[in-house]
């Protein structure tokens, strides 16, 4: 009860912050928005399934392409390109996930990952279609949402609808076999799952919430690059996940709040961002590998049950 | 004996290397049986019930498991026709909780693993419970499954086998690492699930007073090969297997 008590709170918060901050904070704070959804479907993969992804920029990259493009070269309506954003980051994600799937562990990873270059390459090189490094310019919100609180507010509502299906997936029968997938996939054959059946539609569905996140950033930014596919782009989650948590739901939007609002103020004032953000990783690896949810949860333990204290916990 | 044959393994052959795992094995099983494969160490009986369940390929012979021919079949498959196995070193998923692993066995066996919407927590509530008390386990509901102590992991792992609704089971030295009161405890409970559900079960097991106090047939394996096979009585007058293995006990 305390817990939907707190999250109610910092809704409301969320729903009344325009009133107190100004325009560049709103902006950081929709990118807080869009990435932290970015970094919990993200999660699907690595805290759920137990695998890291090294190419989830891919699905957002191709989630933003389909909107930037579909609304720049044929006036599609907004409204209609998340949904179709999200269809196409899915297809790209069957098939890749179609390979991923059949490895685990650090294979996995560099796997994804060159899929996730084939993608940044494919939409570098293809001039015509996507107007390579060019990028695409001109990507307008509809008037309703042009001004920065109004699209604020719609992607806080579009990131709330995403979060709650999300958490439902992880609460659900698919959510808990994906838990067991990750502790001890042998044993989860041996209760009667395809494995790498569920694997899949797992990475289908962590790829269509990427894309809806890319699809929102297009007409936030009015333009996009194949730089959001880039393999870089896909440390970003994996930073986000680490600093915030990757064993609770919330974990990856509370490193993007941290990320997100680091940056923003560091850059502010010096450009070694990296060099910040590298440190902070550090911190966080080397005391406390739970991330900062990790971090309350364990505190919280310790003062309300019997449960005898976990060995190292394996991820 | 009029029981209908539910595993029937033909000429079954393994070989890892030059090392021949499982060497021209048959076998055969009735509804309702309650036996046990015993051996040394290294006799073969782990790389059989991997054979049996998928987990490794044959490299010749058929198994058939309710008449059907399930010799290439993957894992899951074979679970999905009703075979389940508990594992010799406890095979857990250790992070979720003992009711979480329970449960999660059981709405795959109900298959609703496929259900994205509905909360896992409101399903299979009823089953779950019935069979953490079953099998001793309803003071661990909330407990993470890698802080158990090691028997009461070698309970869950049963219970995780039996959440599958399975027609047959195989044991994997399911008392290993148990105090012998726990081992009676467990072994009266396989001998329950035997005698009342009509649960077909094979097991293997080191502790000779187990083998001999509950196993109605058994089968001795040495070197990946059927020595003997037989009532305990049978077994225990038989010279072959009083030479590799029950010698060394006696």
């Amino acid at each position: 009860m305390k817990r939907y008590l707190f999250l109610g709170l910092i809704y409301a918060l969320a729903l009344v912050l325009p009133l107190f901050i100004g325009e560049f904070w709103i902006h950081v704070a929709v990118e807080i928005l869009i990435l932290g959804l970015f970094a919990v479907s993200f999660n699907m993969i690595f805290g759920y399934m137990g695998q890291l992804s090294f190419g989830h920029a891919a699905y957002y990259g191709v989630g933003a392409y389909v909107t930037g493009m579909l609304m720049v070269k044929a006036s599609v309506p907004l409204a209609i390109c998340l949904p179709l954003s999200m269809i196409g980051a899915g297809i790209c994600a069957l098939i890749i996930g179609y390979f991923c799937v059949r490895l685990t562990g650090i294979y996995f990873a560099i796997l994804t990952m060159a899929f996730g270059q084939l993608i940044y390459y494919i939409i570098f090189k293809w001039y015509s279609f996507t107007r390579g490094d060019d990028g695409l310019q001109g990507i307008i919100a509809p008037p309703l949402l042009f001004s920065v609180n109004a699209y604020y507010y719609f992607t806080l509502f579009i990131a709330t609808a995403a979060l709650i299906v999300m958490w439902y997936i992880s609460e659900s029968p698919f959510g808990y076999t994906m838990r067991a997938i990750r502790d001890n996939a042998d044993r989860t054959r041996f209760i009667g799952i395809n494995v790498r059946k569920y694997m899949l539609i797992n990475f289908v569905i962590a790829g269509m919430f990427a894309g809806l996140a890319g699809a929102l950033w297009g007409p936030f930014n009015r333009s996009i690059a194949p730089d959001l596919t880039n393999w870089h782009h896909s440390g970003t989650p994996v930073f986000m996940t680490v600093i915030g948590g990757p064993f609770g739901f919330f974990g990856p939007m509370i490193g993007s709040v941290i990320y997100t609002f680091l940056m923003a103020f560091v850059t502010g004032f010096t450009e070694y961002w990296p060099l910040i953000i590298g440190l902070v990783i550090i911190f966080v690896v080397l005391f406390v590998p739970g991330g900062v949810l990790g971090f309350y949860e364990s505190k919280m333990k310790v003062f309300r049950s019997k449960v005898p204290k976990s060995e190292e916990t394996i991820p | 004996m009029a029981e209908e044959v539910i595993l029937k393994v033909e000429k079954l052959n393994k070989a890892f290397g030059g090392l021949k795992a499982t060497n021209n094995v048959s076998y055969q099983m009735r509804t309702g049986e309650l036996s046990a494969i015993i051996g040394p160490n290294g006799a073969g009986k782990s790389t059989f019930f991997n054979l049996l369940t998928g987990y490794h390929l044959p490299d010749s012979g058929n198994i058939f498991f309710k008449g059907v021919n399930i010799t290439h079949w993957p894992p899951h498959k074979i679970t999905r026709l009703g075979i389940a196995r508990a594992f010799q070193v406890s095979n857990l998923y250790p992070r979720l909780t003992t009711y979480e692993n329970v449960r999660q066995a059981i709405l795959s066996q109900q298959k609703k693993t496929l259900n994205l919407f509905t909360p896992a927590h409101r399903l299979a509530k009823k089953e779950t419970q019935e069979l953490l008390e079953i099998t001793g386990l309803s003071q661990q509901t909330n407990m993470t499954a890698g802080n158990l102590p090691q028997g009461d992991k070698k309970r869950l792992e049963l219970a995780i086998a039996l959440g599958n609704k399975p027609d047959l089971v195989f044991l994997d030295e399911p008392t290993a690492g148990m105090s012998g009161e726990e081992t009676h405890e467990t072994m009266e409970l396989v001998k329950r699930l035997n005698e009342e559900i009509g649960l077909t079960i094979l097991f293997t097991e080191h502790d000779m007073s187990v083998v001999f106090g509950y196993a109605r047939r058994l089968t001795v394996l040495h070197q990946g090969t059927v020595i003997a096979e037989g009532t305990p009585e049978e077994v225990r007058a038989n010279e072959d297997a009083q030479r590799v293995y029950l010698g060394e006990e006696a």
